[in-house]
């Protein structure tokens, strides 16, 4: 085998997780620091991608239309803790049945505001070539994306005020109550992060992955597989999580046939959680 | 309520008694007018209103009046069922116009081929669909792929790669490209066959590269993958790789896709709407009066209304909207004066001999024909499906089972 | 006992029986096209029934009920197109085929899930995948079996209807008359399903679902019965499937639909999770609402109200329709629990208990010893069990003491198989049990009592007796004698019909002490019992573990000195995973080491 050629599968492998890794961080923010799974993860990011198209086509640069984007996200899932998950606290599977209800619903008015065609943007042309193979350009700048976000959240956690009261919410419960942290305003503001990354993830994806109403569906399948097998160390757990496995199916794909891929994806996660019950990080000492 | 289950129940009984005593002749019509695939079933719906209005103004067939029961499947395989029973069991239509999906056709089929009544499925679709009441007015693969190969091949030499979704229409088009690069001297390089469900196409563009076809056969599926076009472009390859598809374009893929990614792909169908001929241009007008210009016609649209017109023209000759006559006169070999050419019912197959066009998109979101292919028959179905002398054939022939 | 309250006794049987009926009359008289949709909410309607057997009744919400269906309709329509034509009554080949495969299928997912012990999270999103594998597998699957042959996404057409006559010229019933034999099958099921979660299937599975681990502390290996159950439900939904198949006359991938999972939970929550029949009555509800809907602009939206719905019953109506009436119902009568006000005080009969402890000598044979061996357990820098090595004989109770953190409850948890250790053996009578399960422990003849009380909170006091005397009797009538024995010595005859939640946290104590006494221990494992007792109940519990102590093995963690005091056994010192000290209480006492590391003093810290 050609050294390009594996040279190309392994950039282009390294991609596809990053891709997977971009739309789950929403999800592990939002699990990790409530507890709550949040079926209409992939909604939000639609509403994210549907946000920046509709703001792109009406004049506005696209580069600017990314934190519109996160603003409209974060603003619907405060109401959506408030109106819903706020009144479901504990009650995992509660949520999740909930939260599927959700995805439906906003699925459907996805359908009834924008119709099923929908200008895409295009991707933006520009290409790096290894040796006698060519990448689009676009794809591989998420393997940056992805690593900027896992950074952002990372300090986000452990330095700012929010990120410690949230934390604290978590793992001491009733002592983060007793020093005065109102672990309700934290929770609302957790979720409007985690739907806003979701938010960020579907406006920064869109130029690859065009909106559609069910767009979701396709990328959350994956992203909540990432996230259970990652276990409660929810942040370095998906992000390792999203690599080894995103990044084995691509590379399977690019083998093999790209069913492979996902049969591969599938059995993998099986076999980890055959192995690991309660998500692979479940013996970790590390909480973040 | 009570009143709406006597009336409903009267008309079963006159439908199952009596079955031709029309006072006005019924059609049956299930599109998904919502959902993921209403770019398509909304089309075809309108095609449908429109073929019924211009034949009622022009006074109906056999002087009474057509009147449509219409049905929204929602995108759902489960409401096309429960729907084909109900207006066999309910409404007594006298034909049914339904169906974007193999599967949506297939589930149905069996409905309407118990209760002996005509049904017409109007989609580009893989082929080989065949029993006595099932007629055909989109283009099977093999029908679209024979010109577009040939035409390819002369165009961009003989390497060949073929990209289609793992699925019936996918893997039975790449057996039908396998044949015809062959008979063209061309040879097929590489094969990939996508999930419907993927939405990274890096492993497939390296494959590409790594096998150096001439041309790509793209036979995407789905709004996410235009995803493939556009990385395609992206990559820069559209340079040095022709792209050509058979179904790029019959949902409209040339509005989604950037003008970057869409400009020099090449397509081939039953109907565009640039198709240059005084029916075309009558049809076009009509269209945009009723439903303005905002989204290009399909070929599902055009293949729905050729439908229509085919079985009002055989109503005419049978002289009743009996089906059973009516199928019987759908064998006589019917003409039609359509938008993309005249057409023909095979009375054998089932199926209907048309025009193919090859067109090429432009920087735009629109097309240009290059080259049309006159009246070309459907030679599997001709050859597997003869209906006139096995009239009890109930079979979905598919190329690898023979 | 009044009529209303004679009724509400036997209303799953009462009104479903009704419904049958009044169904069947319909079936006749209703037009025939409302007698063919119809026919599929009851298919659904069964659908949702497997779902709450499986989430309802066994506590796993599962997404994979779709899978069976899909599956047990493809394998049941399979076998009926190639053999029903030769015999006429497709019935008797698909839904013994379906529902066959259906279970099979569930026991192979049940098996991952429930011998790996997934987490509920887990278990619950494996089984989606496993549904969206199969929608994506199907899509190319192709395969011919004789007449029948799967398309891929075209799907698999010809299958017969429901036809009930012999030979080979029968012809499909007509859709009332397959609406009537879609009602009997479905009537015959449930009434089945019925009988099989009251009886002790039922009970036991019932127990898993409220706490678990009391269950695998009674002797019941939970997976095996997990295991079953999912099985069970799978075989309902491959037999619904199976029936699906014959009314539809065609099958395709989409049954594995992301759209089709989402229905069966709605199904169940709409008319009330656990209640078994609710299952029909929401697939009635939501199948009649979306047929009334129509098509046209409201209809076309009919997913869009689906998910509100699903919503609105999350958040309001957590328990459906049968849920709600019931309560409502339940107000109207007297209360069961109105006894538990009057229970008195506990006081135990040494003689009487004395006699039961002899008694079960003779059933499981003499006490046992109960040792470890360099036992020890890490969990990442922390050793809570550093190199323990202990025997425990019957005579006198063995008492574990030691300040906070010095790894009492580990070092029992360990004993009793709830942590695994990673390095000695843990030995019980001449069975070295180190990696044995919970169950198996117990089987043995270990009896644990942990510090919270754990009773079935919805059993009535006789029934959480029962359950734990079954255990170790596997026969009913032994079991009733044992667990009333047991009750009067406790005191709380009157009290056996009330539920074990509406009892004082005492009494509760109690009862857990009575349900561990049920199993005949040869070794007694109680983890702090004096907690939350009052001074007169911690006197009555001192004088139980001395009688116990002359028959088995007791071993005792306890913070309470006082009550270590009344024990008069021997007492262990434990301080950072290692015995600190040992003899008995007085010598301990007096021992200025262990007063250091009681108080923190700083030498021995």
């Amino acid at each position: 085998m050609e050294l390009d050629f594996l040279a190309t599968v392994l950039l282009s492998s390294l991609s596809s997780a990053s891709i997977l890794l971009i739309a789950t961080i929403g999800l592990a923010v939002v699990f990790g620091l409530m507890g709550v799974i949040n079926l209409a993860h992939g909604e939000f990011l639609m509403i994210g991608a549907y946000t920046a198209l509709t703001v792109t086509q009406a004049g506005v640069p696209y580069i600017l239309s990314i934190p519109i984007a996160v603003a409209v996200t974060m603003v619907i899932g405060a109401i959506v803790e408030l109106l819903i998950i706020n009144r479901l606290y504990g009650r995992l599977f509660d949520t999740m049945l909930a939260t599927w209800g959700l995805s439906i619903v906003f699925y459907q008015l996805a359908v009834l505001i924008f119709g099923t065609v929908t200008p895409g943007i295009g991707m933006p042309q520009f290409s790096i070539a290894v040796g006698e193979y060519s990448l689009a350009g676009y794809p591989l700048l998420m393997i940056g994306v992805a690593a900027a976000m896992l950074i952002f959240v990372y300090l986000l956690m452990t330095k700012s005020v929010y990120g410690m009261k949230a934390r604290a919410s978590i793992q001491v419960p009733h002592m983060a109550q007793a020093i005065g942290i109102e672990s309700s305003r934290t929770n609302m503001l957790t979720f409007s992060v985690g739907c806003g990354l979701a938010g960020f993830a579907g406006a920064v994806l869109l130029p690859i992955v065009p909106a559609t109403p069910s767009m979701g569906f396709a990328f959350v399948i994956k992203a909540f597989l990432t996230v259970v097998v990652a276990g409660p160390v929810t942040l370095t757990g998906s992000a390792i999580t999203a690599l080894g496995l995103g990044g084995g199916a691509s590379v399977t794909a690019s083998f093999m046939t790209s069913v492979v891929g996902d049969v591969f994806f599938f059995v993998i996660t099986a076999l980890l959680l055959w192995l690991y019950p309660m998500g692979i990080s479940a013996k970790w000492r590390r909480k973040l | 309520m009570k009143k709406h289950l006597t009336t409903s129940m009267i008309a079963v009984a006159a439908a199952l008694s009596a079955q031709a005593a029309l006072a006005e002749i019924k059609i049956g019509a299930i599109f998904d007018l919502t959902g993921g695939l209403n770019i398509y079933g909304i089309q075809q719906d309108n095609a449908l209103d429109l073929a019924v209005e211009s034949i009622n103004a022009g006074g109906g067939v056999l002087g009474e009046q057509v009147e449509v029961v219409s049905y929204d499947s929602q995108s759902e395989l489960s409401k096309y069922t429960q729907y084909a029973n109900t207006s066999v069991l309910r409404d007594g239509i006298s034909a049914m116009f339904a169906g974007l999906t193999s599967s949506s056709r297939e589930a149905i089929r069996p409905i309407f081929r118990r209760a002996n009544i005509p049904y017409f499925y109007s989609s580009l679709y893989e082929g080989g669909a065949c029993d006595r009441q099932t007629f055909v007015t989109g283009s099977s693969a093999s029908q679209q792929l024979q010109p577009l190969v040939e035409w390819a091949v002369e165009e961009y030499g003989p390497r060949v790669y073929i990209m289609a979704p793992d699925y019936n229409f996918g893997t039975i088009s790449a057996h039908w490209i396998n044949e015809y690069a062959e008979a063209n001297g061309g040879e097929v390089v590489g094969e990939d066959f996508l999930a419907l469900t993927v939405t990274d196409y890096a492993p497939t563009i390296q494959k590409i590269q790594q096998s150096r076809p001439d041309f790509v056969v793209a036979l995407p599926v789905g709004a996410n993958q235009t995803g493939f076009l556009e990385q395609f472009a992206a990559a820069g390859l559209k340079d040095s790789i022709g792209v050509v598809s058979s179904n790029y374009g019959s949902g409209n893929q040339q509005v989604v896709v950037s003008p970057e990614a869409g400009e020099g792909l090449i397509a081939s169908q039953g109907y565009f709407m640039q198709v240059d001929n005084p029916a075309n241009a009558e049809f076009v007008e009509m269209w945009t009066a009723k439903y303005g210009n905002d989204t290009p016609i399909v070929s599902g649209a055009v293949d729905v209304w050729n439908a229509v017109h085919v079985w009002a023209a055989a109503v005419e000759e049978a002289g009743s909207a009996d089906p059973e006559a009516v199928i019987t006169a759908l064998e006589s070999g019917i003409t039609f004066d359509a938008p993309n050419g005249t057409v023909t019912m095979e009375p054998g197959s089932h199926h209907l001999r048309q025009n193919i066009y090859i067109a090429r998109g432009d920087d735009r979101h629109g097309f240009e024909i290059v080259e049309t292919f006159e009246d070309v028959a459907p030679t599997y179905e001709n050859e597997m499906c003869d209906l006139l002398a096995s009239p009890n054939l109930a079979e979905h022939f598919t190329p690898e089972s023979n | 006992m009044s009529i209303s309250e004679n009724l509400y006794k036997h209303a799953g049987l009462v009104f479903p029986a009704g419904a049958v009926v009044l169904a069947l009359v319909f079936a006749g008289q209703i037009d025939p096209y409302l007698a063919f949709v119809a026919t599929s909410w009851v298919i659904f309607g069964l659908l949702g029934l497997s779902l709450d057997v499986v989430w309802g009744r066994g506590g796993l919400l599962s997404l994979g009920q779709t899978a069976f269906y899909g599956l047990g309709g493809y394998f049941g329509s399979v076998v009926a197109i190639n053999l029903a034509p030769a015999t006429g009554n497709s019935l008797i080949w698909a839904l013994p085929a379906g529902a066959a495969f259906g279970a099979l299928a569930a026991a192979a997912l049940g098996y991952v899930i429930f011998f790996a012990r997934m987490g509920p999270l887990q278990s619950t999103i494996l089984s989606y995948t496993f549904t969206l594998l199969l929608w994506s597998v199907t899509q190319t699957f192709k395969l011919d079996v004789g007449e029948a042959s799967i398309g891929g996404d075209n799907g698999m057409s010809n299958i017969p209807g429901i036809v009930l006559g012999f030979g080979e010229d029968a012809e499909p019933l007509g859709p009332n008359a397959a609406f009537a034999a879609a009602i009997v099958i479905a009537a015959l099921l449930y009434f089945f399903t019925r009988w099989l979660m009251r009886g002790t299937f039922g009970r036991i599975v019932d127990c898993i679902r409220i706490d678990a681990e009391k269950t695998e502390l009674l002797g019941y290996d939970v997976r095996k019965y997990q295991l079953l159950n999912f099985a069970y439900s799978g075989a309902l939904a491959g037999l619904a499937g199976a029936l699906f198949g014959l009314w539809a006359n065609y099958l395709n991938p989409s049954i594995f639909s992301v759209q089709e999972a989402l229905l069966v939970p709605i199904y169940v929550l709409v008319g009330g999770l656990g209640t078994l029949s609710g299952a029909f009555l929401g697939a009635l509800a939501i199948g009649a609402l979306s047929f009334f809907l129509g098509g046209g602009a409201v209809g076309g939206q009919t997913t869009l109200i689906l998910g509100g719905v699903l919503i609105l019953l999350v958040l309001f109506l957590q328990n459906g329709i049968l849920g709600g009436l019931g309560n409502l119902w339940r107000k109207s009568l007297s209360d069961p629990n109105e006894a538990a006000r009057n229970a008195g005080a506990v006081k135990i009969d040494s003689t009487v208990l004395g006699e039961i402890l002899q008694d079960a000598a003779k059933d499981a044979g003499p006490a046992k010893n109960m040792g470890t061996d360099e036992a020890f357990k890490q969990f990442g820098g922390v050793i809570p069990v550093n190199k323990v090595t202990q025997t425990f004989t019957p005579g006198k109770p063995y008492s574990l003491i030691g300040p906070n953190g010095a790894g009492k409850s580990s070092f029992l948890k360990t004993c009793v198989g709830m942590y695994k250790p990673e390095g000695g053996t843990v030995t019980l009578g001449h069975d070295d049990i180190t990696h044995a399960p919970i169950f198996d422990r117990v089987r043995k003849g270990m009896g644990v009592k942990n510090q919270k009380p754990q009773v079935f909170g919805e059993l009535t006091v006789a029934d959480n007796l029962w359950t734990a005397a079954f255990a170790r009797t596997h026969d009913t009538d032994k079991a009733e004698e044992v667990a009333a024995k047991i009750l009067s010595m406790l005191g709380l005859e009157g009290q056996s019909g009330v539920q074990a939640s509406a009892l004082s946290h005492g009494q509760q104590q109690w009862l857990d002490i009575g349900m561990v006494l049920c199993l005949a221990p040869r070794v007694v494992l109680l983890d702090e019992p004096a907690a939350g007792m009052t001074n007169e109940e911690t006197r009555e519990l001192s004088s139980l573990v001395r009688t116990l102590a002359k028959h088995t093995t007791v071993v005792v963690v306890e913070h309470d000195m006082e009550f270590v005091r009344t024990l008069e056994g021997h007492v262990t010192v434990l301080h950072q995973g290692e015995v600190f000290a040992e003899g008995d209480i007085e010598t301990l006492r007096a021992d200025d080491r262990v007063l250091d590391i009681y108080l923190g003093r700083s030498e021995h810290v």
